[in-house]
């Protein structure tokens, strides 16, 4: 297989909070191979949002620690100075935020805030090509009358259409890697399947690699190549979304499957018993442990790396062949 | 909002925990002892003033601070340091007068607004936005023009023009909580509304409006300074921190030093309360404390 | 929905502006018909000759009944006749019309001076934050705040005038010669624009703090908009919109303030027109004036209500109570 896209080694990201130190990533490890999807999966708290705005080093200023690596075709961007941090962001990297109804801003036109992410790209355009261009983007994402609504301001679209204003911004930036976090939490529910309609779409037209971070298996399993299931700030379940979902290999992976066929008929992540690890405890076990069905004594001795199981397979289980196998 | 003042005092740690609060920082212990400062000197002028604030002694005109007179004395050779204990005495009355009189009117249409049928809530607010509106200082001088400067006047407009914050910030509180659950339950129990409002929502909205009324105090104490400058206001021979500029600026060929003493007393006084003000607001709403 | 919305605030905000003249206009007659005693004697004072007094109550109409007086008054005011001076027999409207632009520009240029300089030192302190640059400003400002303007007008006339006497201080220019006048709205102008500048700079720093922690300058930042064009196009924007409707407050506070300054450095103005009308108890011109500065600072306030909706789409109601 080709080299991956984006390699992420170790990566850990502490927050200073009123309470102490809270441990958001606690060493995570991932690739991301080139023009894959992959699915982020995880409560909220997992870490799985901390570990898209890491790629884009756009982390809150409460940030104690970033460290580990993460390489974007071999350049490490956790080392990068913030100047030219700056210049991959928009270019090589670019996001979609959860709520579209925040993540304009309200002041200037639709048109506008694209024809500032083009220039990025490519700048000293003429005024009527950068119009046009935005125009064509924004019938890409399926926005009818894409002229008119170049000169709406945000509030005069519905939810819906400013995320896909969001994707068109996104897709002007034309990035190797994109970013899409939680794009349709925000969406009433016909709202949300239009957008996944349209990244399933957009999948064929677009060549660079796609995290899609969601709390929707469901979702993930229809849309990407790839899963990856995040608890507590590690990882503990990664591999192909089809052989994951139809024989996970660690125990929480299979509470979430378990949840969702059960429970919640709508799809989303129903709650397991216990609570979700607090990020200001420090490790002495496996992260899982004290919700695990299956935990044992040796559980308790330290969090177990991600370890490959089978070819393209990895889960963080020390158990994973007893129970799981 | 600033739910953070009343939880503290229903909790206990009672006033001596808020000022612990606002000393905290260091324009909060600044303004504060200038208040505490103001608040005695204002109490006890009679007492503490080292002269009789009218006794005229022309022989001694302008003289410059001495041990005799330890600010100097003015134009009459009045003891100027008496004279602007006893404007304390006069500014902090007029505060205490007219935010009272604002905070209990404002606050009770407040209530009735957040209480009454949607048209009445309406012409309650249209009165406030009209109030708010107006040009107050300018009302001020139309009034004073036919009925004459007196000190019951000023108290009278600043009190009119206080009453849409306190009516505004008391039917936002009590919106919010009358969708409270422990309220939803009072009524399921048949507590009448008086009820529920003097023991229920006023202990509940009085933080806030507390630190409205502590931030409106260098605001009036201005107003009335300004007013009885203009000789608007409190009538000599009655001290004023206003009229004992205006006495020292009418002299300000002969000396300068009354009406720089006077006025630097009137900054101290408005940016001791302003300083304590924004410390008792930022003390209640932790908050707004950390974003500044 | 939009259209509506906006269409519905625009028709209350008309309302009360009406309502509030109005107010004004019956209060000013109110106060002439509510005064106690023989109203020539209380308006014009003991000192008042018979001559005078009986000229006043036929000015006034006030051996009217209250009916015909109220018609009267509002028919007159309706074709702009605001009455005459009682004393010297000019017209209001002259007199106010004489001394209305020294207020204007006054105030015009004070707050100017106040945006040209807070707003700067407000960016620079939010973009600055926890320097120590940022710390001095803000006591700074607390404290030009805190200083009534009268006060500030006071210390720099010492200041300028007596210990330095570098400027002329009273009056305006006799000659009505540029430089002349230039040079005596120096003190006045600074009188005025210390406080306001102190709250522009606050106000400025506040509201830049807040806008660049909104989800919509992440996203400039997560498509690499350069810091620069981040601060200055996208949050100043946002960041403005507070400033202006303090801006629009404070024209309305600075133009009922200025006879505070008006007094202190003697100039002409309408403030000191109505303070001048009080002492010579000449009620006629106090009416006038005051109505006059009523739908001033009123439009004042309608005008910069308006205004939001050419920087804001949404025309935020929130900003303009803020």
């Amino acid at each position: 297989m080709a080299a991956p896209m984006v390699s992420i080694q170790d990566l850990v990201v502490d927050a200073s909070t009123s309470r102490g130190t809270a441990h958001l990533l606690r060493g995570v490890s991932l690739d991301i191979g080139r023009g894959r999807i992959l699915g982020v999966v995880g409560e909220s708290g997992s870490g799985k949002s901390t570990l898209a705005s890491a790629m884009l080093r756009l982390l809150p200023p409460n940030i104690s620690r970033l460290s580990g690596q993460i390489r974007l075709d071999g350049l490490d961007l956790v080392a990068l100075a913030p100047a030219e941090m700056e210049a991959i962001r928009g270019r090589r990297v670019a996001m979609i935020f959860q709520d579209p109804m925040t993540a304009l801003n309200p002041l200037f036109t639709v048109g506008l805030q694209l024809i500032d992410v083009l220039r990025r790209r490519e700048p000293g355009l003429r005024r009527a090509d950068e119009l046009k261009q935005a125009e064509a983007m924004l019938a890409t994402v399926g926005i009818p009358d894409p002229r008119l609504r170049l000169a709406a301001y945000p509030h005069q679209l519905s939810g819906g259409m400013r995320q896909r204003v969001m994707i068109a911004m996104a897709l002007m930036a034309q990035p190797d890697l994109l970013l899409a976090d939680e794009p349709t939490t925000a969406l009433d529910a016909t709202v949300e399947a239009q957008i996944v309609e349209l990244f399933d779409e957009l999948r064929q037209r677009f060549s660079g690699s796609i995290v899609f971070i969601s709390h929707h298996l469901g979702l993930v399993a229809e849309l990407c190549d790839d899963l990856c299931v995040m608890y507590g700030g590690v990882i503990v379940e990664s591999g192909p979304v089809t052989e994951v979902l139809a024989r996970p290999r660690h125990p929480y992976t299979r509470a979430l499957l378990d949840c969702e066929i059960d429970d919640d008929a709508s799809g989303r992540l129903a709650s397991i018993p216990g609570d979700v690890p607090d990020p200001l405890t420090v490790l002495t076990g496996c992260v899982f442990a004290p919700r695990c069905p299956h935990a044992a004594p040796r559980c308790l001795q330290g969090q177990p790396p991600l370890m490959e199981l089978e070819p393209g397979r990895r889960a963080a289980c020390i158990r994973a062949d007893e129970v799981l196998p | 909002m600033m739910a953070g003042l009343s939880d503290s005092i229903r909790s206990g740690d009672g006033v001596a925990g808020v000022l612990a609060r606002v000393s905290r920082s260091f324009t909060g212990l600044v303004g504060l002892l200038i208040v505490a400062a103001i608040i005695a000197i204002a109490a006890l002028a009679p007492f503490i003033a080292p002269h009789d604030p009218d006794a005229i002694d022309v022989l001694n005109r302008f003289s410059g601070p001495s041990a005799r007179h330890w600010l100097g004395s003015d134009h009459l050779g009045r003891d100027l340091a008496s004279r602007l204990m006893h404007g304390a005495t006069v500014a902090m009355a007029v505060a205490l007068a007219a935010i009272s009189a604002g905070l209990t009117i404002g606050t009770a249409l407040g209530i009735l607004a957040a209480y009454l049928p949607t048209r009445w809530e309406r012409f309650i607010l249209i009165i406030f936005d009209v109030i708010l509106s107006f040009p107050s200082l300018i009302l001020a001088l139309a009034i004073v023009a036919v009925f004459g400067p007196s000190t019951v006047m000023v108290v009278l407009i600043v009190a009119i023009t206080l009453i849409p914050q306190f009516g505004r910030v008391a039917r936002a509180q009590v919106l919010t909580l009358k969708s409270a659950p422990f309220l939803e339950a009072e009524r399921i129990l048949g507590a009448s509304s008086l009820r529920i409002v003097t023991s229920h929502v006023l202990p509940n909205i009085v933080g806030p409006l507390l630190v409205l009324a502590s931030m409106d105090v260098p605001v009036v104490i201005t107003i009335e300074a300004g007013l009885s400058f203009l000789g608007l206001g409190v009538r000599p021979p009655q001290s004023s921190w206003g009229t004992l500029i205006q006495d020292g600026y009418q002299y300000l060929s002969d000396s300068w030093i009354p009406v720089l003493v006077s006025s630097v007393a009137l900054v101290l006084a408005t940016l001791g309360f302003t300083l304590f003000g924004e410390a008792l607001r930022d003390a209640a709403d932790p908050r707004l404390n950390r974003e500044r | 929905m939009f259209a509506n919305e906006t269409a519905r605030y625009l028709a209350s905000r008309l309302v009360t502006t009406v309502l509030i003249v109005f107010g004004a206009m019956l209060m000013l007659f109110a106060l002439t018909t509510l005064v106690p005693g023989d109203p020539a004697r209380t308006l014009l004072g003991p000192q008042a000759t018979p001559e005078l007094a009986q000229r006043f109550i036929a000015a006034m109409g006030l051996d009217q009944p209250v009916h015909i007086r109220l018609w009267r008054f509002f028919s007159a005011l309706a074709t702009g006749d605001l009455g005459v001076d009682v004393v010297s027999g000019r017209p209001v409207w002259t007199m106010i019309r004489d001394v209305l632009p020294y207020t204007l520009i006054l105030t015009f240029a004070s707050l100017a001076v106040a945006v040209a300089a807070g707003v700067p030192l407000g960016i620079y302190a939010a973009t600055h934050r926890g320097s120590w640059m940022d710390s001095g400003l803000a006591f700074i400002s607390v404290a030009f705040i805190a200083m009534p303007s009268f006060v500030v007008a006071i210390f720099l006339l010492l200041i300028f005038a007596i210990w330095l006497d570098w400027l002329p201080v009273l009056g305006a220019s006799r000659s009505g010669e540029f430089w002349d006048e230039f040079k005596r709205m120096i003190l006045p102008t600074a009188a005025i624009a210390i406080g306001w500048a102190g709250y522009f700079a606050r106000l400025m720093r506040s509201s830049m703090l807040e806008v660049m922690g909104e989800p919509y300058i992440r996203t400039a930042r997560a498509y690499g908009i350069a810091e620069r064009l981040v601060t200055y196009k996208y949050a100043l924007k946002n960041a403005c919109i507070p400033a202006i409707a303090l801006l629009g407050f404070g024209i309305g506070r600075v133009l009922g303030n200025a006879v505070f300054i008006e007094v202190v450095f003697a100039r002409p103005g309408i403030g000191r027109l109505i303070y001048e009308g009080i002492s010579t108890r000449n009620y006629p011109v106090v009416q006038g004036a005051v109505l006059v500065m009523v739908v001033l600072v009123v439009l004042v306030n309608l005008a910069v209500d308006l205004s939001y909706s050419a920087i804001d789409p949404r025309i935020r109601r929130d900003g303009a109570a803020r």
